[in-house]
Formats: structure tokens, C-alpha cells, sequence
């Protein structure tokens, strides 16, 4: 029997140990009670938020008020809005006073259109942060080579993008994460793209230690009921990964009942 | 005083301290870090911490984010 208790499938980044293997981000939610509710629907350990300057007059929304109150939450809050690697620390140093919380998701993503990781700014922040002691998990290009740098100065995780931020496009970079996966020594969270929990389980199939979603969850009709879905989702994907799948066919069918001479008599 | 708050001209009426302007700005019991002149102010020191004319403040709080 391959499967085991929960309990002894942890996983460990920067030295902390975490059960679920389903990561949230709390943006596009159309209200705090329903981000609470999707948040412990999906169990999720580590949860990302932003850091925004207050206005003048401070708005009455208190999105995150409910999300402190939990138990058992770790908040990663991201760079996003960081335009390159100085914003980025600059922002990493502020989430820190904020939560108290050693991680950073460091995000830089110059490009409106795309959203996608600045691979060069990303690296300098990554090693800066590391250095400062940080627990540094970068949104990242799905690139191998720049996996094993940002390895090698530091970072607690990888997290490679599956597709562009919020497109729904799902793992489109398969490739380039397998790549990645060969050779990482610490975890791989795939990190935006996703739109069904079928491609949060393929991905933790190949091998991903664990999946960042957002838009998925908080643009679903029913954002509850679909972080509770990709929690399955996940935990069946990882399920998988450990009892190992059957080898693939070269497009030849192998039975699995006898096909022919139903009607002989069986040791004749 | 003229203060800059979050890179604009922002005339203060109770620049005796950065926890009074924060009171001002309605905003004393929000978490909120303040950063004066590109430094941080970690919020024990808010009451104490004086302001003075074309000093820049800049205040962040955490929103909902992926």
C-alpha cells in the first residue's frame, strides 16, 4: 500500500513543514467572507497578499481583516507592482514589517500586456532577499537554466509559471517543468496559469510539490465550492506522483480482460 | 505643515508626530507601516517620532493579492 496518512507527506520550504500542498492568493475575490471561506475550503497553509500604499481617505474595505483572524495561516506577501529588483526588495522589506512573516513571494513583472517575470530582476532580488535572510519563493519563466541559479543563491522554492498570470491556459510550460523538476533540489510550485483543478493534479502528478492558485478560485461561479475542488484535486495529483503511474503504451492497446476463446475451458 | 504623503503635497494639521498625522488621516487603528523619508517607522515609535515641513511619508497596508 503506497498511499499514506497525511501526516507523514509533509513537505518543507525554508526549514518550515506544511501539510497542504495548495497555495492561495487572495486578489479578485468579490468580498472578504467569501476569500475566508474559499482560503479554509481549500486548507491552504501559505496564503499570498499584496502591499498597496493607503489613499488619503482610507477605504473602508478590510479584505484581509478575516484572513488574519485564522489559525494556521502562514501570509506570504508578494512584490507585485515592483517594476525591478530594488522595488521588489523594497516591497519584500515592507510585507515583512506588515506580517511578521519571513516569505516572499518575489513577483516582478514589468509588462501590463503579459505579466510575465522579469527573469533578470527577478534574479538579483532572489539572491539580494536570500541573503537578507528571507525565505524567498520567486514567480519565475518555467527555464530550467534560471531554476538552478535562483537555486543556487538561495531561494526556498522555485515557482514557475504554468501560463501567463490569470489566461487560464494551464500548464502550457509541461515541458520546461519537467526539466525543472529533474534537477531541483527544493520544492516546485507551479504558480499562475490554472483554470481547472485536473491541471492542478497533472501538475503535482509530474512531480510538483505544490500549486499557487487565484483566479481560478475567486473568478469561479462558486469560489468555495472550487477551493475545495482543487484541494481534492491536488491531494489525488500527489497521491499519484507517489504510487506511480503505469508506463505509457507505444499506442498499442494491452488488454486487461481475455479477448479471445471466452467459451474454452480455462487450463484446457 | 506641507508634508509629501504617498509622493503629494499634503497640508498636515497635526504634524506633532507621525502617530497625530495618522489620526488626522483617520487611519490610527489601521495596520499600516509607515515609512518617513525612505525609512521605516516600526509603530512603537509613531508617538514619538516628530515631523518636520517637506518631510515625505509614505504609508502601505496589505490588500488581497495572488
Amino acid at each position: 500500500m503506497v498511499r499514506q496518512g497525511k501526516g507523514q507527506d509533509a513537505w518543507i520550504v525554508g526549514g518550515h513543514r506544511f501539510l497542504s500542498r495548495l497555495l492561495m492568493g487572495t486578489g479578485k475575490f468579490q468580498d472578504a467572507e467569501t476569500m475566508a471561506g474559499a482560503i479554509l475550503a481549500s486548507g491552504a497553509q501559505i496564503v499570498t497578499v499584496a502591499l498597496r500604499r493607503v489613499g488619503r481617505i482610507p477605504e473602508d474595505d478590510d479584505m484581509l481583516g478575516p484572513l488574519q483572524r485564522m489559525t494556521g495561516i502562514t501570509l506570504m506577501p508578494n512584490t507585485s507592482g515592483a517594476r525591478n529588483a530594488s522595488e521588489a526588495i523594497r516591497a519584500a522589506r515592507l510585507g515583512r514589517e506588515l506580517t511578521g512573516s519571513p516569505f516572499v513571494k518575489v513577483e516582478i513583472h514589468p509588462n501590463p500586456h503579459h505579466l510575465l517575470p522579469d527573469p533578470i530582476e527577478t534574479f538579483e532580488a532572489a539572491r539580494a532577499l536570500a541573503a537578507e535572510g528571507f525565505v524567498v519563493m520567486p514567480y519565475m519563466p518555467a527555464d530550467p537554466v534560471l531554476a538552478k541559479r535562483l537555486e543556487d543563491v538561495g531561494c526556498a522554492s522555485l515557482m514557475p509559471l504554468g501560463s501567463p498570470i490569470g489566461s487560464g491556459c494551464g500548464l502550457s510550460t509541461a515541458g520546461m517543468l519537467r526539466l525543472i523538476l529533474r534537477d531541483a533540489r527544493i520544492p516546485v510550485i507551479v504558480d499562475a496559469g490554472l483554470r481547472s483543478p485536473s491541471e492542478a493534479a497533472a501538475a503535482l502528478e509530474m512531480g510538483c510539490d505544490a500549486v499557487l492558485v487565484n483566479s481560478a478560485v475567486a473568478a469561479a461561479c462558486d469560489p468555495i465550492a472550487m477551493a475545495s475542488a482543487f484541494a481534492q484535486a491536488v491531494e489525488a495529483g500527489r497521491n499519484a506522483n507517489r504510487a506511480g503511474l503505469m508506463p505509457r503504451g507505444g499506442g498499442t492497446a494491452l488488454g486487461t480482460s481475455p479477448l479471445t476463446a471466452f467459451l474454452s475451458v480455462e487450463g484446457s | 505643515m506641507e508634508l509629501i504623503v504617498n509622493g503629494e503635497a499634503y497640508e498636515a494639521k497635526q504634524p506633532e508626530s507621525v502617530a497625530a498625522l495618522l489620526e488626522e488621516m483617520g487611519i490610527g487603528g489601521r495596520p499600516v507601516v509607515v515609512v518617513l523619508n525612505d525609512e521605516v517607522i516600526p509603530a512603537s515609535s509613531r508617538s514619538t517620532c516628530g515631523l518636520r515641513e517637506g518631510d515625505s511619508v509614505e504609508l502601505f497596508r496589505l490588500v488581497g493579492g495572488g
